[in-house]
């Protein structure tokens, strides 16, 4: 039963995981909304709202992050959805 | 609602934490921020009314144009043009760069026509109060830049970070008692109840106000970094900002272009919109350009007063807008709906009023975070606090109610020192400062609980002089003070008097929990066994 052992706080860890990575799937996932959204990549003034949606999309994730149960959760959850999220950008850019 | 033991714990660390790295900067900015919607009001109310001259018809802004480019052909360089706004003079123009910080020592041109069509200029020297509380807001008085961007401001982002944290997890720590005590104020319970009962309220009421101005400040600070990450890893061709082929076709640069022309096509770019202000710059060279503001009521806008629109000056072909009307541009209103949310530049005068006081509840909220937080490690039945404990509570009185008393002081004694001082834009800045680490100095020398009863009174004090220097100019002219003249300026006044009512109730409250609250609190003054251990602090 580890799911429901405790929340181990992982300060550090946790918080440089948010940082970083949340701060990479948030480029990421701009990146695809900013190609493949509504309007594509030429709308006009896209680019700026596109800038705008970096801010909650990494801020949901460093302040949503302490939920994982340690800091090699949040690691391996969030390096698997940079990796995704890149690698679909990457490939259908 | 249930939540886990261990998420709670977790979530109130953060949230205690996040709130007390953030709390003090957060407050000042707010304060001043909740000033800066009234910016023109503040400044109209701190210079002479013989500083705006008389406005011209829409017909004449021409010919006031060029007589006054005769006289003065550096204005070519550019200038500003208001028109039929009694608010402004209608053509002015400035020796000094235009750049992020506040020119203080700048000297402004302005221009009028007088009933015969004769060119009247005035050389004035432009009153910046209320340009220096928009800094204080955006940098929380924190100088210094760091490349081209200031230093406050990116500390202000970086708060707005923690800020933002606060908010998500002060929602999430509140979540399951949220219904049973959001709208109660237990005030008869504990001081600590009330203090806990009241941030809440304040919090979850203006939780979506709180979410955009944490969001969009972020943005203010960081969008280069955010644009260049962008740049280089997720775009393949970095999109600019202006097109940069507007100016292709050489054109006679030297003639002055056609201001009713330019007013009539900015007023007919989008339904409901009125050009207020015309801002022409860089001509004579390729980038020459009209940068317009469009006022609408019913609209959302992007700057703090108004939308923008920028046109070639001699063809009209628009440069960039951010109220482009039809499909292609919806992103850029959507954007400046974004700006429009934290400038508060939407629903006219009640709107501004709105944001004046959410901002004055955001300051309140951030106060009573840090009380909070010092009641949570205060130590029960001692009157001796930890040293931490009682460092904090000086640094959040001294700073908080530091600034209050500067900028009252500072917007006082700029009418008094008007007159003796070069000039007062030096002077605000002296005073500012000096007022603020007066107040945190004394709050760190006599302890959190005196210096939270004086620094009210005093501010109470300050405000109250406000109207009555107001008064005095009307009865004694000679003085060389002036009283105001429209209801805008008239209502500086009288916001100082309510604030000075308000101040001077908070005042008594203070005091009376400080002489018969619980004797454990840190706000406590009990005669003597308090000076003895507030002395040791006083050698810091």
């Amino acid at each position: 039963m580890s799911r429901a052992a405790k929340i181990r706080p992982d300060w550090l860890g946790k918080t440089l995981c948010g940082v970083v990575l949340g701060f990479t799937l948030a480029l990421a996932i701009v990146g695809l909304f900013a190609w493949f959204g509504p309007g594509g990549i030429d709308a006009r003034d896209k680019y700026q709202f596109n800038m705008w949606l970096m801010t909650p999309l990494w801020l949901c994730v460093i302040s949503f992050i302490y939920l994982f149960h340690s800091t090699r959760h949040a690691f391996i959850w969030l390096g698997s959805a940079n990796l995704l999220a890149w690698t679909l950008l990457l490939l259908l850019r | 609602m249930q939540i886990r033991s261990d998420i709670m714990r977790i979530y109130q660390k953060l949230h205690l934490w996040c709130g007390i790295g953030a709390g003090i900067l957060l407050f000042i900015c707010f304060f001043a921020g909740a000033l800066t919607m009234f910016k023109t009001e503040i400044a109209a109310w701190a210079s002479p009314p013989a500083h705006v001259l008389p406005q011209v018809s829409l017909n004449q802004l021409d010919k006031l144009l060029h007589k006054a480019q005769a006289q003065h052909p550096e204005l070519s360089k550019g200038f500003v043009i208001h028109p039929a706004d009694p608010r402004f003079s209608p053509l002015s123009w400035s020796n000094g760069e235009r750049d992020h910080s506040v020119n203080l020592s700048a000297e402004h041109w302005h221009a009028t026509l007088d009933e015969q069509g004769n060119l009247i200029t005035a050389k004035v020297q432009p009153n910046k109060l209320a340009d220096l509380i928009d800094q204080l807001h955006q940098t929380a008085g924190i100088p210094g830049s760091l490349g081209h961007e200031q230093l406050g401001v990116l500390i202000m982002g970086g708060a707005s970070i923690l800020y933002f944290i606060a908010l998500i997890s002060g929602v999430i720590v509140l979540l399951p008692t949220l219904v049973k005590s959001m709208f109660a104020i237990r005030r008869r319970k504990t001081a600590h109840r009330f203090w806990l009962d009241l941030h809440n309220l304040l919090g979850i009421t203006a939780l979506p106000f709180h979410i955009i101005i944490a969001l969009t400040v972020i943005v203010f600070a960081f969008h280069d970094q955010f644009y260049g990450a962008l740049n280089q890893l997720v775009y393949k061709t970095p999109p600019s900002f202006m097109p940069r082929n507007a100016m292709q076709q050489p054109l006679d640069t030297t003639q002055l272009p056609n201001i009713s022309q330019i007013l009539s096509s900015a007023n007919q770019f989008n339904e409901g919109y009125q050009a207020t202000s015309i801002n022409v710059m860089g001509l004579g060279t390729p980038r020459a350009m009209a940068r317009i503001e469009m006022y609408n009521e019913q609209a959302l806008m992007r700057g703090p007063v108004a939308d923008f629109l920028a046109l070639n000056p001699y063809t009209q072909q628009v440069l960039f807008s951010t109220m482009t009307p039809g499909n292609e541009g919806v992103w850029g209103r959507i954007v400046s709906s974004f700006f429009g949310l934290h400038f508060g530049s939407y629903a006219g005068m009640p709107g501004r009023w709105l944001y004046f006081l959410l901002g004055l509840s955001g300051a309140m909220l951030f106060y009573s975070g840090n009380l909070l937080w010092l009641e949570k490690r205060r130590k029960q039945q001692t009157s001796e606090q930890p040293k931490r404990v009682q460092i904090m509570a000086a640094l959040t009185v001294g700073s908080c109610l530091g600034t209050v008393v500067a900028v009252a002081a500072s917007m006082l004694l700029g009418k008094w020192l008007y007159q003796f001082i070069d000039n007062i834009n030096y002077g605000y800045l002296w005073c500012y400062y000096l007022c603020f680490g007066l107040a945190l100095l004394y709050s760190v020398k006599i302890g959190a609980a005196r210096a939270a009863i004086h620094l009210l009174q005093l501010t109470a004090m300050i405000c109250l002089l406000m109207p009555l220097t107001s008064l005095l100019a009307l009865t004694i002219p000679t003085l060389g003070l002036w009283a105001p003249q429209t209801l805008a300026t008239m209502m500086v006044d009288i916001t100082a008097l309510l604030a000075a009512l308000l101040l001077g109730y908070c005042t008594k409250l203070t005091r009376r929990r400080a002489l018969t609250g619980e004797p454990d609190s840190i706000w406590a003054i009990r005669p003597s066994a308090t000076v003895k251990h507030m002395a040791p602090q006083a050698s810091r």
